[in-house]
C-alpha cells in the first residue's frame, strides 16, 4: 500500500460518525417520542455515510427511518470505503485492472451461490426445528467425501450425476436416523432446555462424523476431477473473441474468466436451488413444511404431523449441506477438517440474512461470496489474504450483530 | 452420615492423595513398591490443565446455560500472551536506540524487540545493541514469568468482555454461533502471522520456574505438578463459592428462563458477560500456566477436536456440577492415554488415535440423549443421596394422602363445587411423582 494513511483515515472516519450517529440518535428519537427500532442502526450506517452533513439534519428532522434511508446510507459508505481503497493503493490489481475486477466479481456470486445453498439448508432446519445444526459443515464435508470416492475410488468413470446422488442419499439418510433418534424426543417434552441439548447434540454428531470420516479414509487431502470438462470453444472463431472455452477455464470478452469447476458447482446449485423453490411452493408437502414454520400448532390442526416434517426438514437440509459439499469437491481440495470454515460460514451467512429467512440466506450467501473474492483479490500480501478467508466473513457476523442482530430478513428476536 | 459431612471428608482425603502424589515419583525415589513415571507425572498435569478448563466450562455452560465453543480460544490467549510477553518484552538498565524504547521509573527502559521479517533470519535488536549502543554493564532482565502469566489473565478477561459484551446481549445460540467463528479466526491469525507468532512452528515459552525451585531443575515434573495443582483447586474454590452465592443463584435463574430472571430484577445481560469474563479468565490462566510448563503453543491447541474433547469431558461427567465435570475430565485425560494404542485384529489395522475420538463422540450423543445430567453424577447421588431421596418419597407419600383427605373433606364440605377440588389433587399426584 503506497498512501496507507489516507485509507487508514478514512476507515477512522467512518467508524467515529457511525459510532456517534448510533449512540446519539436513538436518544433524540426517544426525547420526540418518535419510534426508537432502527434508530440505533439506522443513526450508525447514515453518520457513517456523510458524517456531520447527514447526522445534523438527521437529528433536526428527526424523518422515519425506512430501509431506503439505510439503503442508499449503506451504498453511500461501501462507496466511499471503496474510493478511499483505490486512492489509497491505486498500483493494486483491483484498482487498475477491470478485467481483473470483473472476474473476481464473477467468481465472488458463482461461489457466492454455493454459499448460498448451504445456508439455505441450515436456516431451512432453523424456520422449523428452532434447532442451528452445528453439524451442518460435516454433512457438507460428507457429501464431497462421497462424491470423491464414488468418482475416483469405487467406481471409477462413473458419472458425476450418480456420485452427487449417492451423496444426496447418504447425508439424507444420516440426517433422518440422527433427527429420529436424538432430535425428535424434543417435541415431547421429554428432554429439559431443548436449545441448549440441540447445541450439544449436533455438536456431538459434528464430532463424531469428522472423526469417523477421518478413521475410515484418512488425513490427505483429496481432489475430484472436473465433473463436466468444457468442449473447446471459440465464438466467433477469431482473435478477439466474444466467448472462448477451454476444458477448464470460460473466458468472455477476454475479462470474465471463470474456471470450470466452480462455473459447474454454480450451475449444479442453481439448478438444485430451482427444484428446492419448486418443492417448496408447488408441492403439498412443501407447502406443509411452510405451514410448520410458520405456526406449528395451526398447522397441526390443519392435518400435517409436525414431526415427520421436523424430520424431513433435518434431512432435507443436511442434504442440501451434502449437495454443494458434493459440488465443490472438484473446487477445493477435501479434508475431514473442511466442514468447519464452511460451518462458521453458513453462521454468518444465516445471521447476515435473518435466522429462519430463505431470501435470506441466499442474498446472504452472495453477499458473504463476494466480500470474500474482494477480500482475496484485493489485499496486497497474498499469502496473508488467502489465510485470512475466514475473517472476511467473521468481519461481517460482528458488524451485523453490532448493527442489526435482527440480519436482512429476520424475524424480531 | 449426612451428605455435606461425607462430600468434605472424600474431599479431604483426594486433596490429601493429590498432594501426596509427587511423593510417589520416579524423582522422589517412589514410596516402596509404588513408582510413578515422569510420563504419569506429566499425564497428572495434564489432567488438571483439562479439569480446569472442562469445570470452569461447565460453569458457563452448565449453571449459566451459555454454550461457549471459544474455550479453548481464550485457553490460547492466555498461552500465547505470555509467550509473546516473554518473546518480544525485556527490561534494560539503558536505551537500546536500536529497538523500540519506552522509559519506566528510575533508570529502567522497557525494550520491545523487533519483528522478524519473513524468509530472514535476523540477528535480535538488542544482541546488536549490546554489541554498538548499550554501554556496558547494562542489566538485561527477562519479563517474570508470574507478570507475563498476569497479563494473559488480563488479556484473556479483556477480549471475554469483548466478545461477551457483542453477543451476550442476544440469545444463548449466537454466542455458540460467534464463538465457532472466534476461535477459527484466532486460529488463521495465528498460522499466517508467522514473524510475530511463529505459525504452525509453534512458539517457545520459557519454561515455568527457569532457574529452578527448592531444588528442583526446570525440567523437573514436580513445581509443575503442584503450579497446575494450586491453580485447580484455586479455580475449584472460587467456583464452588460463585455458584453457591447469590451470583449463582442468579446465573441459574437466567439459564432456566432469561425472561423470568429479568422480571425478577436480574440484570441478566451484566450476570452472563460477568460469568462469561470469569469463565475465559480461568481457561486464559490455565492455558497460560500449560504453555509454560509445555514449553511451546501452537494454532493446533485451538482446533475444534480440543474444544470437542473439553466438552466431552464436562458432558460425560456431568455437565451441572463443577466437580462431577472435573472428575470426568481428569478420568477421560487418562482413558485417552489407555486407549492410544493400536490395535491389529488379522489384517485390519485399527488406528486407535482417531478410533477413541469416534469412540468418545457417540458416548457424548449417548450421554446428553439418556444421561443428561453425566455418567458420574448418578453415582455420586446413590452414594450421598441413597437415604435421602427415601427419605423424601415417604414425606411426600405421608403429605399426598393427608393432603387427600383434606380435599376429600374440602369436597364433603362444598359439594356444589367438586371439580374445582379434584383438580388441585390431581396436581399434586404429578409433581410426586
Amino acid at each position: 500500500m503506497e498512501n496507507a494513511a489516507i485509507f487508514g483515515w478514512a476507515l477512522l472516519w467512518i467508524l467515529f460518525w457511525g459510532a456517534l450517529g448510533g449512540v446519539v440518535t436513538p436518544r433524540i428519537y426517544a426525547r420526540k417520542d418518535l419510534e426508537i427500532s432502527q434508530a440505533s442502526f439506522g443513526g450508525a450506517v447514515i453518520g457513517a455515510a456523510l458524517g456531520p452533513l447527514s447526522l445534523v439534519p438527521l437529528w433536526i428532522a428527526t424523518p422515519k427511518i425506512t430501509s431506503r434511508l439505510i439503503g442508499i446510507a449503506i451504498a453511500i459508505v461501501v462507496g466511499i470505503f471503496i474510493v478511499a481503497f483505490a486512492l489509497a493503493d491505486p498500483d493494486n490489481l483491483c484498482v487498475a485492472n477491470g478485467g481483473f475486477v470483473i472476474s473476481q466479481l464473477a467468481n465472488g456470486i458463482v461461489i457466492g451461490v454455493i454459499y448460498g445453498l448451504m445456508a439455505l439448508g441450515l436456516t431451512l432446519i432453523f424456520s422449523i426445528l428452532g434447532v442451528v445444526s452445528f453439524a451442518h459443515g460435516e454433512f457438507y464435508m460428507i457429501g464431497g467425501m462421497v462424491t470423491y470416492f464414488m468418482t475416483a475410488e469405487w467406481i471409477p468413470g462413473v458419472s458425476p450425476i450418480v456420485a452427487i446422488l449417492a451423496s444426496c442419499i447418504v447425508t439424507f439418510a444420516i440426517g433422518y436416523v440422527f433427527e429420529r433418534i436424538f432430535l425428535r424426543p424434543m417435541g415431547s417434552g421429554e428432554i429439559e432446555r431443548p436449545t441448549e441439548y440441540a447445541i450439544l447434540v449436533t455438536f456431538g454428531l459434528a464430532f463424531f462424523l469428522q472423526y469417523f470420516t477421518q478413521a475410515l479414509t484418512s488425513a490427505v487431502p483429496v481432489k475430484a476431477q472436473r465433473f463436466f470438462p468444457f468442449p473447446r470453444l471459440e465464438l466467433p472463431a477469431e482473435s478477439g473473441a466474444f466467448l472462448r472455452m477451454t476444458p477448464g477455464n470460460v473466458t468472455i470478452f477476454d475479462a470474465i474468466s471463470v474456471p470450470n469447476p466452480r462455473f459447474t458447482a454454480a450451475v449444479l446449485a442453481l439448478l438444485m436451488l430451482a427444484a428446492l423453490l419448486w418443492f417448496l411452493y408447488r408441492t403439498w408437502v412443501g407447502k406443509a413444511l411452510r405451514a410448520v414454520s410458520q405456526d406449528r400448532q395451526a398447522a397441526a390442526v390443519t392435518g400435517i404431523n409436525p414431526d415427520s416434517m421436523n424430520t424431513l426438514a433435518f434431512s432435507m437440509g443436511a442434504m442440501l449441506a451434502g449437495l454443494s459439499g458434493a459440488s465443490l469437491v472438484q473446487v477445493f481440495s477435501w479434508l475431514p477438517q473442511v466442514g468447519i470454515p464452511a460451518a462458521a460460514r453458513s453462521f454468518v451467512i444465516i445471521v447476515l440474512g435473518g435466522m429462519g429467512s430463505l431470501p435470506g440466506a441466499f442474498l446472504g450467501g452472495l453477499i458473504v461470496g463476494l466480500v470474500e473474492a474482494a477480500g482475496t483479490g484485493c489485499i496486497p500480501d497474498a499469502t496473508r489474504a488467502a489465510a485470512y478467508i475466514p475473517a472476511y466473513g467473521m468481519v461481517i457476523l460482528t458488524l451485523v450483530l453490532l448493527l442489526k442482530p435482527t440480519g436482512l430478513f429476520g424475524r424480531e428476536l | 452420615m449426612n451428605p455435606t459431612a461425607l462430600y468434605r471428608v472424600s474431599g479431604t482425603v483426594a486433596l490429601i492423595i493429590l498432594f501426596l502424589i509427587p511423593l510417589a515419583s520416579s524423582e522422589m525415589g517412589g514410596l516402596g513398591s509404588l513408582v510413578l513415571s515422569s510420563y504419569f507425572m506429566h499425564l497428572a498435569i495434564t489432567a488438571f490443565f483439562y479439569a480446569i478448563l472442562a469445570s470452569s466450562w461447565s460453569l458457563l455452560a452448565g449453571y449459566a446455560g451459555q454454550f461457549s465453543f471459544g474455550h479453548m480460544a481464550f485457553m490460547a490467549i492466555g498461552g500465547y500472551t505470555s509467550g509473546l510477553i516473554g518473546k518480544f518484552i525485556r527490561f534494560t538498565t539503558a536505551p537500546s536506540e536500536l529497538c523500540t524504547d519506552v522509559p519506566l521509573l528510575g533508570n529502567w527502559w522497557l525494550v520491545i524487540l523487533n519483528i522478524r521479517r519473513v524468509g530472514t533470519i535476523d540477528e535480535s535488536c538488542l544482541d546488536m545493541a549490546k554489541a554498538e549502543t548499550l554501554p556496558a554493564g547494562t542489566l538485561i532482565v527477562f519479563p517474570p514469568v508470574w507478570a507475563s502469566i498476569a497479563m494473559g489473565l488480563v488479556m484473556g478477561a479483556v477480549f471475554g468482555l469483548l466478545v461477551g459484551w457483542l453477543v451476550l446481549r442476544l440469545r444463548s445460540t449466537y454466542l455458540a454461533l460467534f464463538t465457532i467463528g472466534f476461535s477459527e479466526i484466532l486460529r488463521a491469525a495465528i498460522s499466517a502471522e508467522i514473524p510475530i507468532t511463529e505459525g504452525q512452528s509453534g512458539l517457545e515459552l520459557v519454561p515455568l520456574f527457569p532457574g529452578g525451585i527448592a531444588g528442583f531443575t526446570s525440567t523437573s515434573k514436580i513445581p509443575p505438578y503442584y503450579a497446575m495443582l494450586l491453580l485447580f483447586i484455586f479455580a475449584m474454590a472460587l467456583m464452588t463459592w460463585l455458584a453457591g452465592s447469590r451470583f449463582g443463584l442468579f446465573i441459574r435463574a437466567i439459564r432456566e428462563d432469561e425472561e423470568a430472571a429479568a422480571a425478577l430484577g436480574v440484570n441478566i445481560v451484566r450476570y452472563k458477560v460477568l460469568v462469561f469474563v470469569i469463565t475465559s479468565t480461568l481457561a486464559a490462566a490455565a492455558g497460560a500456566l500449560q504453555g509454560h510448563y509445555i514449553g511451546i503453543i501452537t494454532p493446533n491447541t485451538l482446533i475444534i477436536l480440543q474444544m470437542s474433547l473439553v466438552i466431552a469431558m464436562a458432558v460425560i461427567g456431568g455437565l451441572e456440577n463443577i466437580y462431577t465435570a472435573s472428575v470426568g475430565a481428569i478420568i477421560i485425560t487418562f482413558l485417552l492415554e489407555l486407549l492410544r494404542t493400536s490395535v491389529s485384529i488379522g489384517p485390519i489395522h485399527i488406528d486407535m488415535t482417531l478410533w477413541r475420538l469416534v469412540f468418545f463422540g457417540i458416548l457424548l450423543m449417548l450421554t446428553l440423549r439418556f444421561q443428561r445430567n453425566g455418567l458420574l453424577f448418578p453415582i455420586l447421588e446413590r452414594i450421598s443421596r441413597g437415604g435421602v431421596a427415601a427419605e423424601t418419597v415417604s414425606i411426600r407419600a405421608q403429605s399426598d394422602e393427608e393432603l387427600d383427605e383434606e380435599l376429600e373433606e374440602l369436597s364433603e364440605e362444598d359439594e356444589e363445587l367438586p371439580e374445582e377440588a379434584s383438580e388441585p389433587a390431581s396436581g399434586t399426584d404429578t409433581s410426586a411423582s
